[in-house]
């Protein structure tokens, strides 16, 4: 007789009060999270760069999974920086995958324990089922082995972990890569100044939109508290869920190794990565409101990627801001929206802007 | 011989149960034991499949395969099979799924045609080099262009250098065998290698012959239950398939490659285990069909050598000393047994059914096979092969009696006049 496949429950961290515990009157340091849960089941032994923002996010999601776990991970900076041959991070049990074979290998999975725990093969509590693509694989060759697994609710999480490129290859362009940053297959040069000349992928909102059964949620490296709850109610939801986090690659964005998080931060307060949640019971989206709010070259001007940026592409980009500022519902001050004039600008290097760390110029 | 090293206070691997049938499945299958049922080569997989009590099927419709799946997934809808049915987004995430459910231990069955067998092209070498022993049940088919439903062997031929045993079934009842032995073979620890069963698109696919259905008891006894040696298991965490430093890939190849030998008397055994607990008798690995006497002789796989047995026959009675030998596997490639088998043959002709384009012979796959085996024969036969049966097109006793002529001719001579021929487009062809 078949058997009840059991699920776990993992309960939710407290989100209030932490800004204050720091004393940060703007309350950005909303998501300081001093107590990490002990469980580490991402280790030392992995040969990521100083700086990287998906081995942040790595660390932070097995985190907030626990042992109890099984991890995928397709082709890809976190494959190659991760896994040596005889020398393992995780101590949960985790598995290669081909580049396109995110979503698809993480079903087999789910479904092979769906099918286990059932026919009384494996004892069960069923495990968190997690993947961990980067955009190539989760946005681009492998988007349609994702959205298989999405519509087909196998319960596990698919996430993103969004670098902007190809960074393992060595810094190409992928359908995140953000309009007028350079790569090396999108250099800058006299005939096309902007670099990059696409706009991204809507990726999680195109995940949530094509896919309203399923939990989705975008985050970033600078919001721990708030990735890794996201990271547990994807994992509690009953079925499939997708997580878009924007991970910093100082290796081909070119800033201060120490500036992944604030990054993470700025591309909020900057309008240029929108933080919410999709609630598919009630089919709505509950946007966050960063509580401070930055033209666009608080966030541009600390990457060499942008370093290139003439006038008219900073305002092209702060118009795009703008659109996703009334997008969450937010109000555009009139300093941003003075933005939108080229002639308001520079170029990028020589804007002035809060903070200015680092004026390379390259990827 | 493979060696799995686990260290540490996790050393034991943990338990993994024999999976529950449901109800209505073993209802079901005690009112089959030991009737005879009619089913065509794509039925007959599937049944096999569901003795099998696979965990994970993964799906992807293309002709003519589709009918497996078919069956499996009406088998699921009526609870007489208690698996996972997923219906992937095409045939290198069916792979990909497969995998991934066998990686944890699950059994996983799958299974293509044609073209879905080369668009999951990425996923054979992942697949065996992680040695993880999934099946895929392929109804051969003609690569496009041009869009062509019928048989030819090249979509699974394309694959067969990439660590997947694979062998060809005649007849529906071969299909239902050859799916458990297979399975019998490759899940042994002492191989773990995945498994292609392949039968001829439409000719056994399509084609209605009696199947004998044993009992639950004998399958479970021959198949024992799924046990990976390495699973993504949280009781004893693995890492799978790292990134390795060049120094580190030449011996993993040659153990991938020690597998594929390994298997051969693998394959003897369990081939022998089956006629024990189901008694039918297979050969190991080459059928012999009247070769003690023949001068000539022609090398096939799969369903084409029901004519060729019959047209061997007629031409038997008119003096011609000619015999078959059949491949019931291709990898890993039978050389011994073939150079057994032709021992006393002093022509070969091998039908390729299958497309090499630009090969040593200019003609098929299989040939260069087979003379390479030959090479190293004591008394080494001629060898030629003949381009037939393309595009899903039948191969008729007139064809064979034309290669037959062509064997003659080339005894006669002392040598081959060319190393392919294209049969029915040469002067003189039937």
């Amino acid at each position: 007789m078949a058997k009840e496949v059991t699920r776990q429950h993992l309960p939710l961290l407290e989100e209030e009060g932490r800004a204050a515990a720091t004393g940060d009157e703007y309350g950005r340091d909303r998501h300081y999270l001093p107590e990490l849960p002990d469980e580490d089941p991402y280790q030392a032994g992995h040969r990521t760069c100083a700086g990287c923002g998906p081995a942040i996010e790595y660390r932070w999601v097995l985190k907030a999974a626990g042992q109890d776990t099984v991890v995928a991970g397709p082709t890809g900076c976190m494959y190659v920086a991760n896994s040596t041959y005889l020398c393992t991070p995780y101590t949960v049990p985790w598995a290669h995958t081909p580049i396109a074979s995110g979503g698809s290998f993480t079903s087999g999975m789910a479904a092979g324990y769906e099918a286990m725990i059932r026919k009384g093969r494996y004892p069960g509590p069923y495990p968190n089922i997690i993947v961990m693509a980067g955009d190539g694989s989760a946005a681009d060759i492998g988007l349609g082995s994702i959205s298989g697994a999405l519509y087909r609710n196998h319960d596990a999480l698919f996430i993103c972990y969004d670098n902007e490129c190809y960074a393992n290859t060595g810094i190409q362009v992928s359908p995140t890569t953000p309009y007028g940053s350079m790569t090396t297959f999108t250099p800058f040069g006299k005939a096309r100044p902007e670099g990059t000349s696409l706009p991204p992928k809507n990726l999680a909102k195109m995940m949530a939109a094509g896919h309203p059964h399923c939990y989705v949620a975008t985050t970033t490296v600078g919001y721990p508290v708030d990735l890794m709850n996201k990271t547990r109610k994807g994992l509690n939801h009953r079925g499939a869920a997708f997580m878009h986090c924007f991970t910093p690659c100082q290796k081909g964005w070119v800033y201060q190794t120490s500036m992944t998080v604030e990054i993470g931060r700025r591309v909020v307060e900057a309008g240029l990565f929108p933080v919410w949640e999709y609630d598919p019971a009630e089919r709505t989206y509950h946007y966050f409101h960063p509580p401070v709010q930055r033209p666009v070259t608080d966030y541009l001007a600390m990457q060499g990627r942008f370093g290139h940026m003439l006038p008219g592409h900073i305002a092209s980009i702060q118009a795009q801001a703008n659109r996703n500022w009334a997008d969450i519902g937010m109000d555009v001050p009139a300093s941003l929206r003075e933005g939108e004039d080229p002639d308001k600008h520079l170029r990028l290097r020589e804007e002035s802007y809060s903070m200015p760390l680092n004026r390379g110029v390259g990827a | 011989m493979t060696t799995v090293h686990i260290e540490g206070p996790r050393a034991e691997q943990p338990g993994y149960g024999p999976g529950s049938r449901t109800p209505d499945g073993e209802r079901m299958l005690a009112a089959l034991a030991g009737t005879r049922k009619r089913l065509n080569g794509c039925a007959a997989a599937a049944y096999a499949a569901l003795y099998a009590n696979v965990d994970v099927i993964t799906a992807y419709p293309i002709r003519p395969y589709t009918a497996i799946m078919m069956n499996l997934s009406q088998f699921v809808a009526d609870g007489l099979l208690d698996a996972e049915y997923l219906v992937a987004d095409g045939e290198h995430s069916q792979l990909s799924a497969a995998f991934g459910a066998g990686s944890c231990g699950a059994r996983a069955f799958t299974g293509s045609s044609g073209v879905g067998v080369t668009y999951a092209y990425e996923m054979y070498s992942i697949i065996s080099g992680a040695r993880i022993p999934v099946q895929m049940s392929i109804a051969d088919r003609t690569l496009d262009p041009p869009g062509d439903f019928g048989s030819e062997h090249t979509d699974a031929l394309c694959t067969r250098d990439m660590g997947w045993l694979m062998g060809w079934a005649a007849t529906p009842q071969e299909v239902f065998d050859k799916t458990l032995i297979a399975y019998a073979i490759g899940e042994d620890p002492r191989v773990l290698l995945p498994q292609m069963v392949v039968q001829d698109g439409y000719f056994v696919s399509h084609i209605a012959g009696e199947v004998e259905m044993p009992t639950a008891a004998q399958v479970d006894a021959y198949l024992p239950p799924y046990r990976l040696p390495f699973p993504l298991d949280p009781r004893r965490p693995v890492s799978h398939g790292p990134q390795i430093h060049p120094s580190q890939g030449p011996p993993l190849q040659l153990e991938r490659a020690r597998a594929m030998e390994d298997a051969i008397p693998v394959i003897r055994e369990k081939t022998g285990e089956f006629a024990a607990a189901f008694g039918r008798h297979y050969p190991h690995f080459v059928e012999e069909y009247l070769l003690d006497d023949a001068d000539i002789a022609i090398v096939i796989s799969g369903g084409h050598s029901v004519t060729c047995r019959a047209a061997i026959r007629l031409l038997r009675e008119r003096g011609v000393k000619i015999g078959m030998a059949r491949l019931l596997w291709i990898r890993p490639f039978p050389s011994d047994d073939l150079r057994a088998a032709l021992r006393g043959v002093k022509a070969v002709g091998v039908v390729e059914t299958n497309l090499g384009l630009g090969g040593s012979t200019y003609g098929g796959i299989l040939a260069p096979d087979v003379t390479g085996a030959l090479y190293y024969a004591e008394n080494r036969p001629l060898v030629t092969s003949f381009m037939a049966g393309l595009g899903g097109e039948t191969v008729p006793a007139a064809e064979f009696e034309w290669m037959a002529g062509k064997l003659t001719e080339a005894l006669d001579r002392g040598r081959v006049e060319k190393a392919a021929h294209w049969v029915g487009f040469e002067e003189g062809a039937s």
